[in-house]
């Protein structure tokens, strides 16, 4: 691995609008939609039309207007700046939390797949008896075991969302690594007498990329709607930090009164869960086209 | 004579993000009804995409088409679905390449041709399905097995059933897709004598698409030869194969390795078929011998030039004329000096489980795959391991190689014994093995370059790692440094294996295990990766273990031959000894099964002793299968060891009986066969 010089960039290098057009349709809405709500979080954290917690914005459940477009809250304060400035939060705790999940997951499910044996058995069960635990039960369970010192942090949050994925993942990955474990070139270099870890790392893991990316674009789809449930039911990040979940928890007692403020954070949650699913459909798609010999 | 089937202009061509490729251009032939047609070709040529458009198939796939394909009258390429539904399976109908994914694995073959029957309401009057079923059985040369789901049935068989479901409406042409290529030498022979056994009964045309051209001599009335989407000769099958007049034809026939010891590697074809550098004119151009400057501008036309003979080359005359093969003696420096030996084999035995715990307690053990073979190999030397498949060749391999522990012997090189486990051998002995495997494809990293694909063992047993020795061992196999920034996927099957050739080579190995590493390749490409393997040998001086069911390139390359049949070392021999007078019966048996370019009415030899099967690690295991079997004796006692003078031999006949049975019978046992059968 010493002298990879060569450019390995060209290949993924500069927009094509060739390429552009070749992909999937749901790829292109997906990937709009996406880029759009990274503008969007990139903007909130820079300018809001109102402080985020500014109280007093304007008269308290006034309503949709041209300066509060989605209204105000119960103490005044401006939903639009508060979705504005939750909108990265939802999207780097969604991230974070998907990534730790990943890599956890990868490592343990490629490693539990090529060694097999005993490994394997003891990783699967307790790979199954997390997966059997319903995913907000086994998060909540793991909040308040982590006590009051840590609730409410964006790190316990994170965690969260990365033990819940990472067993679900652990299994796609060993089931890839055991396909892969049965190619030549992994036998190439079992004879010439690398380590676990080189084969996993070198001739395995390249190799599962493209189902773990797809997995991986798969899990981030849903994890705005985990963080958002824990926020909803209060466990998620502090109340004055607006993120999306507990925003429309805050509100959800005035959807009579001003529905506007609950529906802003849930059309944000929804169009962000379907752009990622978009993507994500349109990239296996691709993925799946590709033809890698042997792979 | 009225053709049943005109092939007329074809084109086809698809499109692509760069483009169209035409696929096929220009194709026309006919076949008359009961003809028996080949098509062949190197790999990419175009001949499986003409073969689907047969059965009016694959349209869809193709953007660009012309042409007509006339099937009676009406031109396949214009039918709706409906109408092709009832013309496939029932007048034309096809036979793939690979039996066992082509049937479905969860239904009972019984039921799959019952299908087929019912679908086309192609039952004889007065008759059951189940008779009818029966008789196509029978008719394909099998008992009763249409209650047994595929995965029961050996490959052989598979085939078998597939041509059974192919046959059962009685169809006008019979499409046939490479449907050998995946079997065994003598289950090919089988198969190909019974698709000529079933033409002559039922008497229907056949289009048979290979790549084998030895196949065709056995089958084929007339071949057409395809390169680069173009038919460039269609001829007789025997003037074809005695006098062909395009060069590539030349250089196909060339390229195929034959048993009767002529040496004719030196007009095998260069280069490869390449449609990115493709000539205006003749697309063989590029490779040609006979090349001219007038080649490259005018597209060369199918043309007569004789009775039922056209070609597409206008310098045919001059490649014609001088193809006398030229006999000479074979230049292969046999490496007379029997220097130390290298890597010795004693009493080695195999099974695939390790025996658990329990199993040892209660003294249970699973079943040898392989029974004590001893074997040497001095340095320098090229032994063979031929057999068929399941006969543990490879299984062999893997056990020298340290990927499966051995279950008893010694596995000993340069006289210290080598660890059983892989873990256990030390990095030095690793690097002295090197294992070369069967299927490019698979051997290569997808996602490495070939750079690090070829640092990578380099860095690993600390050898130093400079360009110079990269660019070194890619000119050695044939390739150049521009191949190092390459990924797998962008270089073709035979440049793939010379990459794996290269990545075993720069270790500087003393032994090389090649197993089956032609097999996934082209005829041509084969012939110039034995051609490397052979300067490989006398330049680098690497002993090889190489592992292969073809006996003809055994024959080129091998200086001694182990021939193993189930597990059991039937015999081992110098190669020209073995070759000429095979002595065991099972080796006969090998050599008579591999078709040779001439049409030589193979037929196999019944078993002497019909269905006495060997008793399990026992008896000989070719017992119930062997021609010349002596009563129960051959099932019940394991064989004896006997020493010839050419090496070693495991059967009960006596070898001085084997001598005089083999040597002078080779052609009068076969014409004695010939008589009895007419």
């Amino acid at each position: 691995m010493s002298v990879i010089t060569t450019i390995p960039a060209r290949r993924f290098s500069r927009f094509n609008a060739e390429r552009w057009r070749a992909t999937p349709g749901p790829f292109k809405v997906g990937a709009v939609i996406l880029v759009a709500h990274a503008l969007f979080a990139i903007l909130g954290v820079f300018w809001t039309p109102y402080g985020f917690a500014e109280m007093g914005a304007g008269l308290p459940l006034s309503g949709a207007s041209w300066q509060h477009p989605m209204g105000l809250d119960q103490i005044g304060r401006d939903v639009f700046s508060r979705f504005m400035h939750g909108a990265h939060i939802v999207l780097m705790l969604s991230f974070a939390g998907t990534m730790l999940g990943m890599v956890a997951g990868t490592t343990l499910g490629l490693l539990s797949g090529y060694i097999g044996g005993w490994f394997d058995e003891v990783t699967q069960r307790i790979v199954e008896a997390m997966i059997s635990i319903p995913f907000l039960a086994l998060a909540l369970v793991m909040i308040i075991a982590a006590g009051p010192a840590l609730a409410g942090e964006p790190v316990l949050i994170v965690f969260v969302v990365g033990l819940v994925y990472a067993p679900r993942i652990v299994r796609i990955a060993r089931a890839a690594a055991m396909d892969i474990a049965t190619r030549e070139y992994v036998a190439v270099a079992e004879l010439r007498g690398e380590g676990t870890w080189s084969i996993v790392f070198r001739e395995i893991l390249p190799n599962a990329a493209n189902v773990l990316l797809v997995e991986f674009s798969l899990r981030l789809s849903y994890a705005p709607i985990l963080i958002g449930a824990l926020g909803f039911l209060g466990f998620g990040i502090r109340p004055p930090t607006p993120e999306w979940g507990l925003m429309i928890s805050e509100n959800r007692n005035l959807l009579i009164a001003s529905p506007v403020t609950v529906f802003g954070p849930g059309l944000g949650l929804a169009s962000l869960v379907i752009g990622f699913n978009l993507f994500t459909d349109g990239l296996s798609r691709m993925l799946g086209q590709r033809p890698v010999a042997g792979a | 004579m009225k053709n049943l089937i005109e092939v007329r202009n074809l084109n086809i061509a698809y499109g692509g993000p760069s483009g169209w490729t035409n696929v096929v251009q220009d194709v026309s032939f006919e076949i008359a009804p009961g003809e028996a047609f080949g098509l062949v070709g190197e790999s990419g040529c175009g001949k499986s995409t003409v073969a689907y458009r047969l059965l009016g198939y694959g349209t869809i796939n193709s953007l660009v088409q012309t042409g007509e394909v006339l099937f009676d009258g009406t031109d396949l390429l214009k039918l709706d679905a409906a109408s092709l539904m009832r013309l496939r399976g029932n007048r034309i109908a096809f036979v793939p390449q690979n039996p066992t994914t082509s049937l479905s694995p969860g239904m009972r073959v019984g039921s799959q041709i019952c299908e087929m029957i019912a679908t086309h309401k192609a039952l004889p009057d007065g008759m059951t399905m189940e008779r009818r079923i029966v008789e196509l059985f029978t008719l394909v040369g099998l008992p009763d097995v249409g209650h047994r789901y595929p995965h029961e049935l050996s490959g052989g068989q598979q085939q078998r059933v597939t041509i059974a479901m192919a046959v059962a409406c009685n169809p006008d042409l019979l499409v046939l897709d490479e449907p050998t290529t995946g079997l065994d030498v003598t289950t090919q022979r089988q198969i190909i004598q019974l698709l000529a056994d079933l033409r002559s009964r039922i008497g229907m045309a056949m289009l048979y698409v290979t790549h084998d051209l030895a196949l065709l001599a056995q089958i084929a009335d007339r071949v057409g030869v395809m390169y680069a989407g173009q038919l460039v000769e269609v001829a007789p099958c025997d003037k074809l194969l005695s006098a062909p007049a395009h060069p590539y034809s030349r250089g196909l026939i060339a390229s195929i390795p034959t048993n009767d010891g002529t040496d004719r590697q030196a007009r095998s074809l260069r280069g490869m078929l390449r449609r990115d550098e493709m000539s205006t004119g003749c697309k063989f151009e590029p490779r040609c011998d006979f090349a001219t400057g007038a080649c490259r501008a005018t597209p060369q036309l199918l043309e007569l030039i004789e009775d039922a003979r056209s070609v597409a080359c206008m310098r045919w005359r001059e490649a014609t004329a001088p193809l006398a093969p030229s006999v000479t003696a074979k230049a292969v420096a046999r490496t007379a000096v029997r220097s130390e030996s290298l890597l010795s084999v004693t009493e080695l035995s195999l099974s695939y489980q390790q025996p658990g715990l329990f199993n040892r307690l209660l003294g249970r053990t699973s079943p040898a795959v392989v029974r004590e073979i001893n074997l040497n190999l001095a340095a320098g030397e090229v032994v063979a391991l031929v057999g068929e498949s399941g006969s543990g060749k490879s299984t062999i391999a893997r056990a020298i190689s340290g990927r499966l522990p051995p279950r008893a012997g010694i596995i000993r090189l340069d006289g210290t014994a080598l660890a059983p486990s892989l873990k256990d051998r030390s990095v030095e002995e690793l690097r002295q093995i090197q294992y070369i495997f069967q299927n490019p494809d698979a051997s290569l990293n997808p996602r490495r370059r070939i750079r690090s694909i070829l640092e990578r063992p380099l860095e690993h047993f600390g050898i130093d790692a400079d360009e110079n020795r990269l660019e070194t061992v890619l000119e050695n196999v044939g390739l150049h440094a521009g191949y190092l920034d390459r990924f797998p996927e962008q270089l073709s099957g035979g440049e793939r294996q010379r990459i794996a050739i290269a990545r075993a080579l720069l270790v500087n190995p003393k032994l090389l295990i090649c197993d089956e590493i032609l097999s996934a390749l082209d005829v041509s490409v084969q012939a110039r990766i034995v051609e490397l393997l052979r300067s490989l040998k006398e330049t680098q001086a690497v002993a090889m273990l190489f592992i292969s069911h073809d006996l003809a390139v055994v024959q080129q390359l091998a200086d001694r031959v182990a021939v193993l049949y189930r597990g059991e070392l039937m015999q081992l021999a110098e190669t020209d000894m073995l070759l000429g007078a095979p002595l065991h019966p099972y080796t006969e048996m090998l050599l008579k099964a591999a078709p040779g370019l001439k049409k030589d009415h193979y037929v196999s030899r019944p078993p002497a002793v019909q269905g006495s099967k060997a008793i399990p690690g026992v008896g000989c295991p070719l017992a119930g299968r062997c021609p010349r079997q002596i009563g129960n004796t051959c099932a019940e006692n394991r064989p004896p060891v006997q020493v010839t003078p050419a090496g070693i031999i495991r059967c009960h006949i006596p070898s001085e009986a084997l001598v005089r049975h083999s040597s002078p019978t080779d052609h009068n046992g076969q014409a004695e066969q010939i008589r009895s059968m007419s």
